[in-house]
């Protein structure tokens, strides 16, 4: 229902072809309030999805359990189809994150804070009112979230009919596309991440 | 008063063992029973069954059911097919391990992942009756009127990272694995339950065939 047409993304990429080295230049500041988004936040109670991983040539697949707590936090935890658990991450009100459990090889700094930032964009966390702001062009809405560094941005189209993609951007330039799609009203039947100055995706499927 | 306080702590292991596994003794004599494991077991050429495996969340009061199917042929294929909640497929075939999941394939030798051959040899020593002989393992066996119950503690030190310890239930009938619980360091475990179980079954080679 929300899936937006491929036309749009093509659209969308063709633009910031054609803006060069920053892909947000060419965008208008105005001022609308963030109601819109409310609608595509995920309201996932428990989801449990088919999850691949492809980073730098290796390939890892597994199951990713998407769960909110009794005290409103979010565990994610990602395991092999053996049930041998990858990592557990907590994600909590004010921002607050925690690692329950992380395998050694998995247990890298930059990784874990890749990770943090990616399901941070896909589940709408930090996303705070105050430093809030929206840009548009013909076509599309951006809802900006200033980050510690960079933005998230949740780009719709003008109606606010569907969410076109999700981009964590450095200054100039996203970093980190994401899309998902809906079956249903609230639950992501589908989440890709494809991080764009690497070779990192995240793919996960409930079917 | 030595002599006492040697029974006081014989008596203070023997309760702890048995709490730790009611219902199980742990077994005197380790050596007999590898010798009967190891005959019995090379008397099963093939196992078809099929399988029902959860994982036990435990800081998330949650738990993740899987099932599908399960064939081993001796000595060192095994082909395990998820059907529930996901697809997956694995094959191992000598030291080669063959994995498809949805539209994926991945091949892989022994020799290129050392901790995935590592783990994928736990299961075709658990199905195998070889599990005894595993260096990466140290193993204490327990027994009941109904079942054996095969301790494995880690000793490799990646394995060690991994798990806190692999308990494989023997069937006392055929000396077959009737399930395999597997404890993660964080208190996670994951319990793999095989029934409907064929011995003997004829078992086709092209079904650990790797493309």
């Amino acid at each position: 229902m929300r899936i937006f047409p491929i036309r749009s993304l093509l659209y969308l990429s063709l633009v910031s072809l054609m803006m060069g080295c920053n892909s947000y230049q060419h965008l208008q500041k105005i001022r609308l309030s963030d109601q819109c988004l409310q609608k595509f936040k995920p309201a996932i109670t428990r989801a449990l999805y088919r999850t691949s991983v492809d980073v730098i040539g290796k390939h890892i697949s597994g199951m990713l359990l998407i769960k909110t707590m009794p005290d409103s936090s979010t565990r994610v935890v990602f395991s092999n189809a053996m049930g041998f658990s990858f990592f557990d991450f907590g994600f909590s009100k004010g921002n607050e994150f925690k690692v329950y459990q992380i395998i050694s090889q998995m247990d890298k700094k930059a990784l874990i804070k890749t990770l943090r930032k990616d399901f941070e964009l896909v589940l709408f966390r930090n996303m705070q009112e105050k430093n809030r702001f929206t840009l548009t062009d013909s076509a599309f809405i951006y809802y900006g979230f200033p980050q510690e560094k960079g933005v998230n941005y949740y780009i719709t189209d003008k109606n606010c009919a569907g969410l076109v993609k999700m981009e964590r951007s450095s200054k100039r330039k996203p970093v980190v596309e994401a899309v998902m799609t809906f079956n249903d009203e609230s639950v992501p039947d589908s989440i890709s991440i494809r991080h764009l100055n690497f070779n990192f995706s995240i793919t996960l499927k409930k079917s | 008063m030595l002599k006492y306080s040697f029974g006081i702590l014989g008596i203070v292991l023997a309760l702890t063992v048995k709490a730790q596994y009611p219902g199980f003794a742990l077994l005197q004599n380790q050596e007999t029973f590898k010798q009967t494991f190891n005959s019995a077991t090379k008397n099963v050429s093939g196992i078809k069954s099929d399988f029902i495996q959860e994982k036990t969340l435990s800081m998330l009061s949650d738990k993740i059911t899987s099932r599908g199917n399960f064939w081993f042929k001796r000595k060192n294929k095994v082909r395990m097919e998820y059907t529930h909640p996901f697809p997956y497929l694995l094959i191992l075939n000598g030291g080669k391990i063959y994995i498809r999941d949805g539209q994926k394939e991945n091949k892989l030798s022994a020799s290129s992942s050392k901790i995935f051959e590592q783990v994928n040899r736990i299961l075709l020593d658990c199905v195998g009756g070889t599990v005894l002989k595993n260096p990466d393992f140290q193993a204490r066996v327990f027994e009941s009127p109904g079942s054996y119950l095969i301790e494995l503690n880690p000793v490799a030190k990646n394995l060690k990272e991994l798990y806190q310890k692999i308990n494989i239930f023997i069937d006392r009938k055929d000396f077959t694995a009737e399930s395999i619980d597997m404890f993660e360091l964080s208190g996670d475990h994951s319990s793999i339950r095989f029934f409907n179980k064929v011995l003997n079954a004829n078992i086709p080679d092209t079904l650990f065939a790797i493309p």
